[in-house]
């Protein structure tokens, strides 16, 4: 039989997590949201401009839009976190990897907005630049000076668990010591105004924006907890499911046993990395020593426990290392 | 501190060879790797003066005028892909690999930039008139992700990625899927670069004030500018195992590569070249080679005049003076994503064949730039060449190509 992918590289040490959402930016805040019950009202879940105004980035980012500053806060955030971690880590010893289904998409409707308004050979250079996936990305290697392999990938579905396997890669072949992993989505009106019209108006999909960043190591030290993309594991405590905003116990039911079923779609909405915002929150059950989120499935009195292991999984997608699996340090 | 090259011996990873068993390219230098080696030996370019888009700007392109494959009725209309394809089929026939099985793990790795976004000029002005457009241009940008239309129009469900790192996605897109080979993570990686001649990335590079309204020049002192081109450039990448147990000897490995950021600024790149050389030095070590075993250097030279200083200045100080440097954007334009995939297929082409071309459109030594790219159509020998590549973002990234035999 052959080895499944994520069976080949040894797991990620989590060393640092930070995160953007539509509940805000610090985790115990976000942590305890995720306690209560959510009931996805909105029509869409955006993050706040409060929470994207920060010194360490003020002037070197004043030309950066809101895709930008939401990777650039998270990965700040998620690096000062691992601050003891890396502090001997030589910076081209650091590889980032930053994933985007949409990319800043806002800023290149900005973009075709000079060329419809001013002319093809009128319209701003600024917004050109920014409108680049990788725009994110050369804003973080400038702020946190990495020196590192920079990598800016682009999936409608599975963007953020390939960006993990090839952080595993990287950490495993020795290329990285240190590997800052994250995605970034942002939604903006024409976006909206697409996904109501192609999701036939109903609400059970809700557009969700914000940015999660992963500082990661090799297994070589303490760790926040360990990390791997892999096959979909055959038994963990919780399950995060990015299903509806209301999902019912019958919906896109894994075949993957598991205590309990959470999702946190309710929370973050819905966006090609949902992937990314469902491990921030079974990170957040991690630390909380209990599932978090909108229950799906709630396991029975007698099989209560400590949360221990949590994996996201995608029932639609049949490729090989598409669930994240993660694991108390 | 000096850098040290490393030796095979010593290198820092599990080293398994990854080889390459096909290569593809389809560009406005050529709709296949024989038209483009014709192109190459005769000198001959041919820009078009003419857009297949309306625009008020004038300049030449270097554009595929060749008819593309049908795809499926969902995909047919990104031509990113079609292009891709092409050049997919091209590398897989020459690596006699007819279809995939559905058992075989197989990787697909493409650098884009152009079909990463949804860019539709016509979309976006009827949303903006009417506020209810048609949604094709929405349905075909969803459809358009390169690595997964790849993998799903092979069928292979192994590792996926689409690389967007901009001027170097081709290159970089050829280095993770090595990476994925030597992990064991897949037998077989389909990788390079693929982009289409779009209006939006024609009015941003004007915009920028860096595309020069004549052909191209590569490293000469009257540079003024990039020209835009389209195409594909695919490797076939192939582990060691997989290639003994089906019996096949290949020709070339793909020997190092290596990536670095500058972290300086957005769409310059470093005056120094700092990135670039750490990403050489590094594909060099992988590679387990000297500078002075590489025979030739298939740069970026994208002819603007901060890129071609940065470039230089760079392999001026870690090679010989004498270096033979092909400089190919002069045949393609700049293929955006597609440009790292192209060159590493010409890196392989000048090896394999024994000789490089004419960088055309260099005339004149720059008095900022201490190499340059040969003048004639110029025999190599050796037995390793480079290929370099430098983004917006401080994107840089290198690949040590390899002749056995």
């Amino acid at each position: 039989m052959k080895s499944e992918i994520g069976d080949l590289l040894a797991p990620a040490s989590i060393l640092g997590v930070g995160a953007v959402t539509p509940l805000g930016r610090d985790l115990q805040g976000i942590g305890k949201q995720l306690g209560r019950s959510a009931a996805a009202t909105a029509a869409h879940l955006r993050v706040s401009d409060e929470f994207l105004s920060d010194p360490a980035i003020g002037g070197r980012m004043r030309r950066a839009d809101r895709f930008a500053r939401m990777a650039a806060v998270a990965a700040l955030d998620s690096w000062a976190g691992a601050s003891d971690a890396c502090a001997s880590v030589a910076k081209d010893r650091v590889g980032l990897i930053v994933t985007s289904g949409f990319g800043p998409h806002c800023r290149g409707f900005r973009f075709l907005d000079g060329i419809l308004d001013c002319g093809d050979s009128s319209a701003l250079p600024t917004d050109f630049s920014h409108s680049v996936h990788g725009a994110a990305a050369a804003y973080i290697t400038e702020l946190l000076e990495l020196r590192g392999p920079s990598l800016s990938t682009t999936d409608f579905e599975i963007g953020f668990e390939q960006a993990v396997l090839l952080a595993q890669c990287w950490l495993d072949q020795r290329a990285c010591d240190r590997v800052l992993v994250g995605a970034v989505e942002e939604i903006g009106e024409v976006l909206i105004h697409c996904a109501s019209r192609m999701l036939g108006g109903e609400k059970i999909f809700v557009p969700g924006e914000g940015a999660v960043f992963l500082t990661l190591g090799p297994m070589d030290g303490e760790g926040l907890a360990r990390l791997e993309a892999t096959a979909p594991p055959p038994q963990v405590d919780l399950m995060m499911l990015d299903v509806p905003a209301n999902p019912s116990p019958a919906t896109d039911q894994p075949t993957i046993a598991a205590r309990h079923t959470t999702t946190f779609s309710p929370y973050f909405g819905h966006s090609a990395s949902s992937s990314a915002f469902q491990l921030l929150g079974g990170f957040l059950s991690l630390s909380a020593g209990r599932p978090l989120g909108r229950l799906v499935q709630k396991a029975s009195p007698a099989e209560l426990g400590a949360v221990d292991k949590v994996a996201t999984f995608k029932p639609s997608c049949d490729l090989r290392a598409a669930s994240l699996l993660m694991t108390k340090a | 501190m000096p850098f040290t090259y490393r030796t095979r011996s010593a290198l820092p990873i599990e080293r398994s060879s990854v080889w390459i068993a096909g290569v593809g390219a389809v560009s406005g230098a050529g709709p296949d790797v024989a038209s483009t080696l014709d192109a190459f030996w005769n000198a001959r370019r041919s820009p078009a003066s003419t857009l297949p888009f309306e625009s008020s700007i004038a300049c030449p392109t270097f554009q595929v005028a060749a008819e593309l494959a049908t795809l499926p009725p969902a995909v047919n209309r990104c031509r990113s892909l079609r292009l891709a394809m092409k050049a997919v089929r091209e590398a897989m026939a020459e690596a006699q690999i007819r279809e995939f099985s559905g058992d075989e793990r197989v990787g697909v790795c493409i650098g884009t930039t152009v079909a990463s976004q949804l860019n539709s000029i016509p979309f976006y002005d009827a949303y903006r008139r009417e506020g209810n457009p048609p949604l094709d241009a929405v349905y075909d940008y969803l459809h358009a992700n390169l690595a997964q239309g790849v993998a799903e129009l092979l069928g292979v469900r192994g590792p996926r990625m689409t690389i967007v790192n901009a001027c170097s996605s081709g290159t970089d897109a050829i280095g993770v899927a090595a990476n994925w080979i030597r992990a064991g993570m897949c037998d077989v990686a389909v990788a390079g670069g693929a982009d289409e001649l779009n209006r939006v990335a024609l009015a941003g590079f004007w915009s920028l004030g860096v595309m020069s309204s004549r052909p191209c020049a590569p490293f000469d002192r009257e540079r003024d500018g990039l020209n835009l081109g389209e195409g594909a450039g695919i490797v076939v990448l192939e582990s060691a195992s997989h290639a003994k147990r089906r019996n096949k000897k290949h020709g070339m490995e793909l020997a190092g590569f290596g990536a670095a950021c500058d972290g300086h600024h957005l769409t310059a790149p470093h005056p120094e070249g700092r990135g670039l050389d750490a990403a050489i030095r590094t594909a060099l070590s992988q590679a387990g080679v000297t500078p002075n075993q590489i025979a030739f250097i298939n740069v970026h030279g994208t002819a603007t005049t901060e890129n071609d200083r940065a470039e230089g200045k760079v392999i001026a100080r870690i090679f010989d003076s004498g270096i033979s440097l092909a400089a190919t954007k002069g045949y393609t334009g700049h293929t955006l994503g597609a440009a790292g995939g192209l060159e590493a297929v010409f890196t392989v082409l000048g090896l394999r064949k024994g000789w490089i071309p004419a960088g055309v459109g260099f005339e004149n030594q720059a008095e900022d730039i201490a190499v340059a790219p040969v003048r004639q159509r110029t025999a190599i020998g050796g037995e390793f060449a480079l290929s370099t590549s430098l983004a917006f973002g401080g994107n840089n990234s290198a690949v040590v190509i390899r002749r056995i035999g």
